[in-house]
């Protein structure tokens, strides 16, 4: 069904990590791969390469995460291919959406990026159980707290997210067959038609889920949740391999602020 | 021991009220089933009894604490269990064992003591294989359990259940009831609202509501002796007991409390029994 951040299940280094060194080692890459050029982009892939083969994670996995987003990935390279002022590449072709280097160029910077950036969370998602990545989450957050921003609450209202996607899904189907059981067709009409039919499906779906959240709450109270602290049936151990990992990001920003004298030193600039 | 005084309650002050000036004790160790047409009050009764509900008037105390105050409200909770209809909606957690831990979580358990706790209460219910399971690919039944499990891990005094059975398939059924005995057989006191009348041969005792109040309550037999009354707000008396009653009324010398089919059907053998000499004969032939 949903293939994307589906977990993974395994034993490798990469699983065992504390998952808020996870999440923000997560955080830090994508920043860094944002701001990546080339080379450093090469660099990157390798090490994302590796990581996920130390993860032990089907390629196919990654695949499956990656094709939804292909035909983005293409319109996003002919963007920049045709829109980037420069030198042309094609002699006999210019003019102001003529292809270019630069275009060429940016464009699969650009879409190097993206790639990374799904391959990071795809990595995350796949490595980390969804509910020690919301107590991960948690616990990152709950320094917050003090200004006034509940982290248990917050990491209630994404493990309930999680806890009711497959239900509801469920239900859709179940609303779905019981609609074309009355006659509706959802595969025919036009897309605006198709959409109104939607309406058919989402109404009632909503109205469930409203009716469902009432007899939630009340059982949520009636097991004794109240806000402010509670606690959690795993604690998280910070061990010595994350501070290894912690270690490897220091380097890592280092190393990405200071790239170009790095370089220069190696005489690579 | 839970005790309630006078409780009266309007969902709105100017209609009339859901439950008017009933008073009831429950005593430790008892099943009690509540039985009453849709809307005579049992679902609105029991959700006063952990405080979901306030009464507009009355008391309510479960082990002499009153459900008004709000600083006592944790403690209420953690005493009344309650499990509701719609085992979908009450499963808080994407594993079985997250769902399980979060009720001791609330109660700021120590990891070590929320393992022990989460074990037990799956053990009790004998869903120990699903531990891992995500909660939504269990069966419905087993989602009841789960939800039970969760009500389990908090060990209350009393659980309150509100129709627990109805979403389930007989065979689920048959395994919550008996779940439902067990506990009780363990010390644990029962409140099963219910408007299914075959399941309460079970309970030791019998409400049953109409408009908001209270009009019958004793043993089983007790109970479905006053078989119109029943069937006038609507409810059926189990087709054994019936039965039973009829024979009885037609001057057949049946004992009173015969609740279940078996103990029926010894009591009828016991009256119509063949005589031995014709037994042999019909061996013979």
């Amino acid at each position: 069904m949903y293939h994307l951040g589906q977990y993974d299940p395994g034993r490798s280094l990469v699983h065992r990590l504390d998952p808020r060194i996870k999440i923000l080692f997560t955080i830090l890459l994508s920043v860094l791969i944002l701001q990546t050029g080339m080379r450093t982009g090469i660099f990157f892939t390798l090490f994302l390469g590796s990581v996920f083969f130390v993860s032990g994670i089907a390629f196919g996995r990654l695949w499956q995460a990656l094709k939804p987003a292909l035909l983005f990935f293409a319109f996003l390279f002919l963007l920049h291919l045709f829109f980037t002022p420069g030198r042309p590449l094609l002699p006999w072709f210019s003019g102001a959406f003529a292809p270019t280097r630069e275009g060429l160029l940016l464009g699969a910077l650009t879409t190097l990026r993206f790639i990374l950036l799904i391959v990071c969370a795809a990595l995350l998602t796949g490595t980390t159980l969804p509910m020690d990545l919301v107590h991960g989450l948690e616990r990152l957050l709950r320094p917050f707290n003090y200004i006034g921003l509940p982290s248990h609450d917050i990491a209630l209202m994404i493990s309930l997210a999680l806890r009711f996607i497959p239900t509801f899904m469920l239900e859709l189907q179940k609303i779905k067959e019981a609609q074309i059981s009355r006659g509706l067709d959802f595969g025919s009409g036009s897309i605006f038609k198709r959409l109104q039919k939607t309406a058919y499906l989402l109404t009632p779906l909503l109205l469930n889920a409203f009716r469902g959240a009432d007899e939630l709450a009340d059982a949520m109270e009636s097991r004794g949740y109240q806000r402010g602290s509670r606690t959690y049936l795993r604690e998280l151990c910070f061990s010595r391999r994350d501070l290894a990992v912690a270690g490897l990001m220091v380097v890592m920003t280092w190393g990405f602020i200071f790239r170009l004298q790095i370089l220069k030193f190696f005489k690579l600039n | 021991m839970i005790k309630i005084k006078n409780l009266t309650y309007h969902y709105d002050l100017n209609q009339t009220p859901v439950i008017a000036e009933l008073s009831l004790e429950i005593k430790t160790n008892e099943y009690v089933a509540l039985v009453g047409p849709n809307g005579s009050g049992k679902t609105t009764l029991i959700r006063h009894l952990n405080g979901l509900l306030l009464p507009n008037k009355g008391d309510i105390w479960i082990d002499d604490l009153n459900t008004k105050e709000p600083a006592l409200l944790p403690q209420i909770r953690q005493k009344v269990g309650m499990v509701f209809q719609n085992p979908d909606h009450q499963i808080v957690g994407t594993t079985v064992e997250e769902d399980v831990a979060f009720g001791p979580g609330n109660l700021n358990l120590s990891p070590s003591e929320i393992r022990q706790r989460v074990d037990q209460a799956l053990e009790q219910v004998g869903l120990s294989r699903h531990l891992k399971s995500a909660s939504h690919a269990l069966s419905g039944g087993e989602k009841q359990l789960l939800a039970l499990a969760g009500v389990l891990a908090m060990q209350p005094s009393y659980v309150a259940f509100d129709e627990p059975t109805s979403h389930l398939d007989p065979l689920a059924r048959k395994n919550i009831l008996q779940v439902l005995m067990d506990l009780n057989g363990r010390g644990m006191t029962i409140i099963h609202v219910t408007h299914n009348m075959d399941e309460i041969i079970q309970a030791g005792r019998i409400l049953v509501m109409d408009q908001g109040k209270l009009i019958l309550d004793g043993t089983p037999a007790a109970v479905f002796s006053h078989m119109e009354w029943l069937q006038k707000i609507g409810l059926d008396v189990p087709k054994i007991n019936a039965l039973v009653l009829h024979l009885r009324r037609m001057g057949l010398e049946l004992r009173a409390d015969i609740l279940d089919l078996d103990e029926a059907c010894r009591e009828l053998y016991r009256l119509i029994k063949p005589d031995h000499s014709n037994e042999v004969q019909i061996s013979k032939v």
